[in-house]
């Protein structure tokens, strides 16, 4: 039911809008990384941004958690105002980011790499149960003692998303998840999301993959120098000549 | 159901701490009885000594739990030290006859660097201040308060009976009143007292600092040393996961200028002696020494690290201002080769051969947290 909700939004409908971003900008000195940008985001439906290197994406993800400030601009999650707010505070709120450098904890286990998301709803005796259970949701049973530093490129990648996954958050931001993946990893990768989304949880994601895009069947959302540049069906986008000019041309 | 002996273990063993085999425990309650016989068999002097090296422990963990466990280098931390020791004396000389004891003074040997390390810590962590800048800004904080201590030669500069007393150290302010006292435990009649050349003052530094070494074996193996652990290899994504890394900052740096504070407690009763000296660069970097050199990572390595440099200085003492250059030096040798201390390398490579030899049981236990 949830997924079809947003098979239904349409321009001029009204629909029930989990994230509502207003005119955001950010300068870093004399570059525009978002320039103005308004983009909205429906309850319970995977969004796909994509735009080409430098157009602002991750950027817009950093806004969103709240990491650094907008230089002007409003965001609203919930039908509430959280510009101001701190980044722990929106994670309580149930905002999670997976980010595109991954950030794991590099030096640590991976079991201390998931104790952390997890101790926020879990008790710490269901702990070693559970991080067992998300390492096998995301193929990666038995590495709970290895040192994330350890791991491969595609490991920590998965690990990363598992990270952000682990907190049970409502609005879930994902920067490129599919970044140095197998091609089976990647279509797992969209299984899990489509996993999590069928659960209640909207998703943002990021992404190059036209294939990986394809199979998300989600609204997709173009940003090209910091703006909103284009919006709708994967079809639509894939079929919209200026975004090929912008952005499939290139590739 | 598990012994509760076990369990006990348990909650001091894990991940962020070395030495979780049944092997490291036996071999430190050996340590441990060594200690405690000490004063039976070594001469006045060394337990004199002894003491004082007890009391660089506490301070060497105080700047462990920080740096090493939350990322936060301060090269002030003998500023909370001073604080605590100047606080305890200037309480202490005024109640010590009227009260009897010294407990009030020993709170406030806590107390005084806590609140210092509250008001420091909300200006900067509450303003995001990180690494390189928390360090320098804490450094000035000690040279500033030293300088302040060292003008306060004039009278008028006396708190009760305390006389600040400049560059000649905490005093009382006039002939008739007492100097610091000794640590003075109980109330009414039944006190307990210290004398900091004695081994019962030895005895009591020993216990305090197992006792805070077991409690913060606790704290780092606990969820808070989890999140301390992730705040020092990544804060702002610790923030993203939903803790208020302002408030896991602010908290443990004020439990480690509590430990401080208790430090310079013990050794201005030890030594019923404080002076501004102590705030100046040297002492701030000492600690600094010890603890890098050991492994800031490790809480027991630190202990270790700053009994055998601590030694050392007292040894090199003999022959004048070298100290603190051959010091210099081991850190410098220690940097290169074992960038997270030398005590802690060894520790690590003492686990591998107790592991490689040990029973399958003891294999198990080594590795469970034993390595990071
Ligand atoms: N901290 C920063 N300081 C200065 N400039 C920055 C900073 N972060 C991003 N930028 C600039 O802002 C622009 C947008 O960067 P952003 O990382 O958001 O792009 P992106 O769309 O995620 O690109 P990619 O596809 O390569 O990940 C780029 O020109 C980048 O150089
Ligand atoms: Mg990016």
């Amino acid at each position: 039911m949830q997924a079809s909700t947003l098979e239904r939004v349409v321009p001029g409908v009204v629909a029930d809008v989990i994230l509502d971003v207003r005119n955001v900008t950010k300068h870093y000195g004399g570059i525009r990384a978002l320039d103005g940008l308004s983009l909205q985001v429906v309850r319970s439906e995977i969004h796909c941004v994509l735009g080409p290197n430098g157009a602002g994406k991750s950027t817009f993800f950093k806004m969103l958690m709240g990491t650094e400030r907008p230089t002007s601009g409003s965001i609203h999650y919930d039908g509430r105002d959280v510009t101001r707010l701190q980044a722990f505070e929106r994670a309580r709120l149930g905002l999670s980011v997976k980010f595109q450098n991954l950030r794991t904890f590099g030096d640590l286990t991976v079991f201390q790499n998931l104790f952390i998301p997890l101790r926020r709803t879990c008790g710490p005796s269901e702990i070693p149960d559970r991080v067992s259970e998300i390492l096998r949701q995301v193929r990666l049973p038995g590495v709970e003692n290895r040192l994330v530093r350890h791991l491969s490129h595609g490991q920590q990648q998965w690990l990363a998303i598992a990270m952000s996954v682990a907190s049970r958050p409502r609005l879930l931001l994902l920067d490129e998840p599919t970044a140095g993946l197998s091609a089976e990893e990647t279509e797992r990768t969209a299984e899990i999301i489509h996993e999590v989304n069928s659960e209640g949880m909207t998703v943002v994601v990021i992404e190059h993959d036209m294939g990986f895009i394809r199979s998300l069947k989600a609204r997709t959302s173009v940003l090209h120098y910091g703006r909103l540049f284009a919006q709708g069906s994967f079809d639509e986008i894939a079929a919209n000549e200026h975004v090929r000019q912008i952005y499939l041309g290139t590739e | 159901m598990e012994p509760p002996q076990s369990r006990i273990i348990a909650a001091l063993n894990g991940p962020q701490t070395l030495g979780n085999s049944a092997f490291f425990w036996i071999f430190a309650i050996l340590v441990l009885i060594v200690a405690i016989f000490f004063p039976f068999y070594a001469s006045r002097f060394q337990v004199i000594t002894a003491s004082n090296l007890a009391i660089s422990s506490l301070l060497a963990l105080s700047l462990c739990l920080i740096w090493g466990y939350c990322g936060i280098l301060s090269l002030g931390q003998a500023s909370f030290y001073c604080v605590g020791g100047y606080a305890f004396g200037v309480v202490g000389i005024n109640l010590i006859e009227s009260a009897g004891n010294t407990n009030l003074a020993l709170i406030a040997g806590i107390v005084a660097p806590v609140l210092l390390a509250a008001v420091l810590g909300w200006l900067m962590f509450y303003r995001r201040l990180k690494g390189v800048y928390v360090a320098i800004l804490m450094l000035i904080v000690s040279l500033l308060l030293g300088l302040f201590m060292r003008q306060t030669a004039d009278p008028s500069y006396a708190i009760g009976k305390a006389a600040l007393g400049g560059m000649n150290g905490l005093r009382p302010e006039s002939a008739g009143d007492p100097g610091i006292p000794n640590i003075t435990l109980g109330f009414g009649e039944a006190v307990a007292v210290f004398d900091g050349r004695s081994a019962g003052f030895y005895w009591l530094v020993l216990a305090i600092l197992v006792l805070v070494f077991l409690g913060l074996r606790w704290l780092v193996n606990s969820t808070y040393g989890y999140i301390l652990i992730a705040c020092r290899e990544d804060s702002e994504r610790t923030e993203t996961f939903g803790y208020d890394i302002r408030l896991v900052q602010l908290s443990v740096f004020c439990l480690s200028a509590a430990i401080a504070g208790l430090a310079g407690t013990l050794y201005t009763a030890w030594g019923t002696y404080i002076h501004p000296d102590g705030f100046s660069v040297a002492p701030n970097i000492l600690v600094v020494i010890w603890v890098a050199v050991g492994g800031r990572k490790d809480l027991a390595s630190v202990i270790v690290s700053t009994v055998a440099l601590g030694w050392l200085s007292l040894e090199l003492s003999r022959y004048g201002e070298v100290s603190l250059l051959v010091l210099g030096l081991i850190l410098i040798f220690a940097m290169m080769v074992a960038r997270d201390g030398i005590v802690s390398a060894l520790g690590e490579q003492i686990g591998r051969l107790v592991a490689a030899r040990g029973s399958r049981r003891e294999i198990v236990a080594c590795f469970k947290g034993g390595r990071r």
